[in-house]
């Protein structure tokens, strides 16, 4: 992490290179310095601006909790949403990687189809139109399934937002365990695992880590797609601030409230990120 | 030494052909008897690793058989019982790669109980034990928790090595393992080869290390254009060689 200026072996080390093991700490803690000021400054930038737009401070602290409480609609949708989407992507990856036509076509088109269509679109699909295709088969002679099809609002978002994500993070995952090299493959086979043991012991945790920073992506990304489930009613963060915003006809203070609350939650995901990706480095040569 | 017994290893007439049309191994025959070493020498291309790789089916060979300790699998046949009879050879070899192929996200001691834990079944406890005596075996017992990225090339081998021995195989493939080495670390690698020759280990080798062909092996096969075009004790092999192909090889390693 830092340079070893103070190896147990220091007294061995020559004073010229002593000097110059000096002079790169000082330039460290130097950059570590000037990125602590650049911050500041850019915060109080910040401030002051929504100072001088002469924000409405008060209307913003009376409303908070109001807001807040979306934010459970937020994480629920966001949370389940990306469960939906990781099973997805796994058993997608899996099927894009498979030497079975069958498997190979249904998840080769599922991710065509999803990646090739608005997610606006998917989001209206679940909750407006797969009634009528309930309505349909019912017709057809299935007894029940248009009352089956016919989703509440926050159900038809997950499924929306959890088949769209899951359909890139197939391609994500998929490229993880292509990445692993073939050698690990060989060894894990000379064992004599089977395919599924080699793809669970030894693959998957290794492309776990590739995966990781592009999955924390589209994670960050989902929090702030979640707020399409507004579309269909739910009084989640960015549809409740719209409300009370235009109600009151102070948009621009509501509007930089939810952004806030969406850039701490987004901060806080970024920060786990961080520690999950050091956890998983353990074994790699160049952090020890 | 054990002449009586059935081979440990028989290879019957085994053809490789890649993407149609190149042939790599044509027709090649090959008998190893139990506790035997054996190396094969050639210019690189000429098949060794090819060979070595389909007996225990990381490549599937296009024709011919491969039998180990009593399994025969035939290129050919394509019942429901290949895949099990391919993992069953697999559990009786232990392969060693040029590059290592140690899990990078599992310590020493994981890498080495991972095939009894997964492909056998054994309990983590019984394994560890057996893992610790074949660290000590290999001189890397202070490593047991290290992960592969903070070992030298040769510990890497090394354990490599005890990986494939904790299945307990009663054949061992060595695919040039010590070609990606530094020099002064060949000598630690071939030293626990040498070893497991002496203990009765069945082995056969792709090796340019010519010590390890002269006073280690039993016998030695020179092998060109996928197929055998001499093979005999060392002795013969490298004082007396017959064929003119063998001299030039011989003439370029040495």
């Amino acid at each position: 992490m830092t340079a070893n200026t103070t190896l147990p072996g220091a007294g061995g080390i020559p004073l010229e290179a002593q000097q110059v093991l000096n002079q790169i700490e000082e330039k460290k803690s130097k950059y570590r310095r000037n990125m602590i000021i650049a911050f500041v400054v850019l915060i109080i930038f910040m401030v002051t601006t929504l100072i001088v737009l002469g924000l409405d401070f008060k209307f913003m602290a009376k409303w908070l909790p109001f807001i807040l409480a979306g934010s459970g609609y937020t994480f629920l949708v966001a949370f389940l949403a990306i469960s939906l989407a990781c099973i997805l992507a796994v058993v997608g990856a899996l099927g894009r990687l498979s030497t079975n036509p069958i498997f190979n076509s249904i998840a080769t088109s599922y991710v065509s189809l999803i990646r090739g269509t608005p997610l606006l679109v998917q989001v209206y699909m679940w909750y407006l139109a797969l009634p009528q295709i309930g309505k349909a088969l019912e017709a057809y002679g299935i007894p029940g399934i248009q009352r089956l099809l016919t989703l509440p609002a926050v159900p038809a978002g997950i499924l929306a937002l959890g088949v769209c994500y899951g359909a890139y993070m197939t391609e994500t995952v998929r490229a993880g365990i292509q990445s692993i090299k073939i050698g690990q493959t060989e060894a894990a086979k000379a064992l004599g695992m089977t395919k599924a043991q080699t793809m669970k012991r030894v693959i998957f945790p290794q492309a776990l880590r590739v995966i990781i920073p592009p999955v924390s992506n589209e994670f960050i990304a989902m929090i702030k797609d979640s707020s399409l489930v507004s579309l269909m009613g739910v009084w989640e963060l960015s549809y409740r601030a719209i409300k009370v915003g235009r109600r009151h006809f102070q948009s621009l203070e509501m509007l930089i409230m939810v952004a806030f609350i969406y850039w701490i939650m987004c901060m806080i995901l970024q920060f786990v990120q961080e520690k999950i990706e050091r956890h998983m480095a353990r074994g790699d040569r160049r952090i020890s | 030494m054990t002449k009586n017994s059935t081979p440990m290893v028989k290879i019957t007439n085994v053809h490789k052909v890649f993407g149609g049309t190149l042939h790599v191994l044509c027709g090649i025959d090959l008998e190893v008897n139990k506790g035997e070493t054996i190396v094969i020498l050639g210019a690189s291309g000429s098949g060794k690793s090819t060979l070595l790789r389909c007996i225990n089916f990381l490549e599937e060979p296009t024709a011919g058989t491969i039998e180990v300790d009593g399994i025969a699998i035939n290129a050919g046949e394509n019942d429901k019982t290949r895949e099990n009879h391919i993992l069953d050879i697999r559990k009786k070899t232990g392969m060693c790669f040029q590059s290592f192929n140690l899990f990078p996200h599992m310590t020493v001691l994981e890498n080495i109980i991972e095939g009894p834990v997964t492909v056998l079944g054994q309990k983590k406890k019984q394994a560890i034990v057996y893992a610790e005596e074949l660290l000590d075996w290999v001189g890397l017992t202070e490593k047991r928790d290290e992960h592969p990225s903070r070992l030298s090339g040769g510990q890497q081998q090394r354990v490599a090595i005890a990986r494939s021995l904790a299945m307990k195989p009663k054949v061992m493939l060595f695919d040039e393992p010590t070609s990606a080495l530094d020099p002064e670390l060949v000598g630690e690698v071939v030293d626990v080869m040498e070893r497991l020759a002496k203990e009765g280990m069945t082995i056969i080798a792709v090796t340019h290390e010519m010590h390890f062909a002269r006073d280690v092996a039993d016998r030695v096969f020179i092998m060109d254009g996928g197929n055998w075009i001499e093979e005999g004790p060392p002795e013969k092999i490298f004082n007396n060689p017959e064929h003119q192909r063998t001299r030039q090889f011989l003439a370029h390693i040495l």
